[in-house]
């Protein structure tokens, strides 16, 4: 088990308040590489965390810690091995990628060019289009390679594969795996849970800015099993209900798997879980 | 420093930085309050702000191994290294209307020596004005650009009613040159002197500032 110090990622007791919202003394510690997905619906306070993480925006109170070190006391050795990639990745749009690399490589002195070349060609992005040319899967994979080619560790990922088609998103979800491959450890928010299924090794679920859910995929999935009630939603069923939702035909209810009988339920996808855990509470 | 400079003048310089170096030309028109052309200058360093902010330059440099304090000394040093420039050509162009025949300027000062001592305050006031407000909110250039002009406007004013009322504008730094010319001397120093201290204000001022600022990417 990764301990606090060694861990790339390590978040304790962090709080950030708005009028608005609030996250409420979130706690985690990432694993060196694996993947973990960081789920939650539009709103959950993902987008908030990863601020504070990278100190854009000031938490009142928490502590973060990148491999042991103290954000606010490191800022250069910890973002030389950082990578951040966010879905609005839209900086410097009329400025061609070579003018955009010749700036930002001069800031990483772990900065490899043959690696860069790599990528580039691996990805097919050519050094003279601007990010305005670029689509937004393309975009994302430039802000990969930046990552790549400065010798980045931990990959936190802002939402990454939003707006993309299927096949931009399952060509994303490959080179995080060839990320994990390499070693590198990628924290990877999302609302688009199908992707995570596909290469996330644990889950964080946030859920109205408290986390609800820190566990290997494997074991958050299996702790939940899905009834399908056509018509109406049996009292003894909606009691023991994790979550209830409507679909064409009658009602999916969550079930903790302690509560569900197997033969009569099926696993769930972490759509369906995030979904339901939504609703819980809610009558149908 | 070097690196975030180099960034800035990359990246997020606005060809306006470099044309409103042509507003030193204004010292050659014969009755023109010279300090507006610093104004212009601050015209292109609040536009070099608004490009900032359209390009999303905030969310790119502090991702960047950099503190938010060396981000903010940079763009202040770019504007810094836009005004000085100015000045020089200011001061060529004085020596440039002196040989070619100076004529005494109704508008502020007359082009001399005296004149960069007040461009340099003008700088200085635009400095202590725009960067600490523009700090508070860089998503909110506007404001600050709205008070700094005020301020420069003000001083420029201040100085044209000095040339007629003031005797030590009037009878002494609104002389042609050389006359006076150690009194000059000493207001340019100390205008020189202010530019440097004011900027060095507002770049603590600003640091401090940003330091507090949330921002989201």
């Amino acid at each position: 088990m990764t301990n606090e110090m060694n861990s790339p990622l390590s978040v304790r007791g962090l709080c950030k308040n708005y009028p608005e919202f609030q996250l409420k003394d979130l706690s985690f510690t990432l694993e060196a590489g694996k993947i973990t997905g960081f789920i939650g619906r539009n709103g959950a306070g993902k987008t908030t965390t990863i601020n504070s993480v990278l100190s854009l925006i000031h938490p009142d109170a928490g502590e973060v810690r990148f491999g042991g070190l103290l954000r606010e006391e490191h800022t250069r050795e910890i973002m030389e091995k950082i990578g951040f990639v966010s879905a609005g990745m839209t900086y410097y749009t009329r400025k061609k990628l070579k003018i955009i690399t010749g700036i930002t490589k001069t800031f990483f002195p772990g900065w490899d060019d043959a690696v860069y070349r790599k990528y580039l060609e691996s990805f097919g992005l050519s050094e003279d289009k601007t990010p305005a040319e670029l689509s937004n899967g393309m975009k994302i994979k430039y802000a990969l390679t930046l990552a790549l080619s400065h010798g980045a560790d931990l990959f936190i990922l802002d939402e990454p594969t939003s707006g993309l088609d299927p096949i931009s998103r399952e060509e994303l979800v490959e080179v995080f795996l060839r990320l994990r491959d390499l070693g590198k450890t990628v924290f990877f928010s999302t609302h688009i849970t199908s992707d995570l299924e596909k290469c996330a090794d644990r889950i964080l679920f946030l859920q109205k800015g408290q986390l609800k859910a820190d566990d290997s995929l494997s074991a958050f999935q299996a702790a939940y099993r899905i009834l399908e009630c056509s018509g109406s939603v049996p009292q003894e069923v909606e009691k023991a209900a994790k979550g209830i939702c409507r679909i064409r035909d009658g009602y999916t209810v969550l079930l903790s798997k302690e509560d569900a009988d197997p033969r009569q339920t099926r696993e769930a996808t972490l759509e369906e879980i995030m979904v339901h855990l939504e609703k819980e509470g809610e009558t149908c | 420093m070097l690196k975030l400079l180099k960034k800035e003048f990359t990246l997020c310089m606005h060809p306006t930085g470099y044309i409103m170096l042509l507003g030193a030309l204004l010292v050659l028109i014969p009755g023109y309050p010279y300090p507006v052309s610093c104004f212009y200058m601050g015209l292109a360093i609040y536009f070099i702000c608004l490009t900032a902010r359209e390009n999303h330059d905030a969310s790119y440099t502090l991702t960047l191994p950099v503190s938010r304090e060396d981000a903010v000394r940079a763009r202040i040093r770019m504007a810094c290294c836009l005004e000085a420039a100015l000045l020089v050509l200011i001061g060529l162009m004085i020596l440039l209307k002196q040989a070619i025949g100076n004529t005494p300027n109704p508008a502020g000062l007359d082009a001399g020596v005296a004149l960069i001592g007040d461009c340099c305050i003008t700088f200085a006031i635009f400095n202590m004005v725009f960067f600490p407000g523009y700090y508070r909110d860089i998503n909110k250039p506007g404001k600050a650009f709205f008070l700094a002009s005020v301020a420069v406007f003000a001083w420029v004013a201040l100085v044209v009613v000095a040339t007629y009322t003031i005797p030590f504008f009037r009878d002494v730094l609104d002389q042609p040159d050389p006359a006076f010319m150690s009194d000059k001397l000493l207001f340019t120093l100390g205008g020189l002197v202010l530019f440097v201290a004011g900027t060095a204000l507002a770049e603590n001022r600003s640091a401090r500032r940003f330091a507090q600022v949330d921002l989201s990417l």
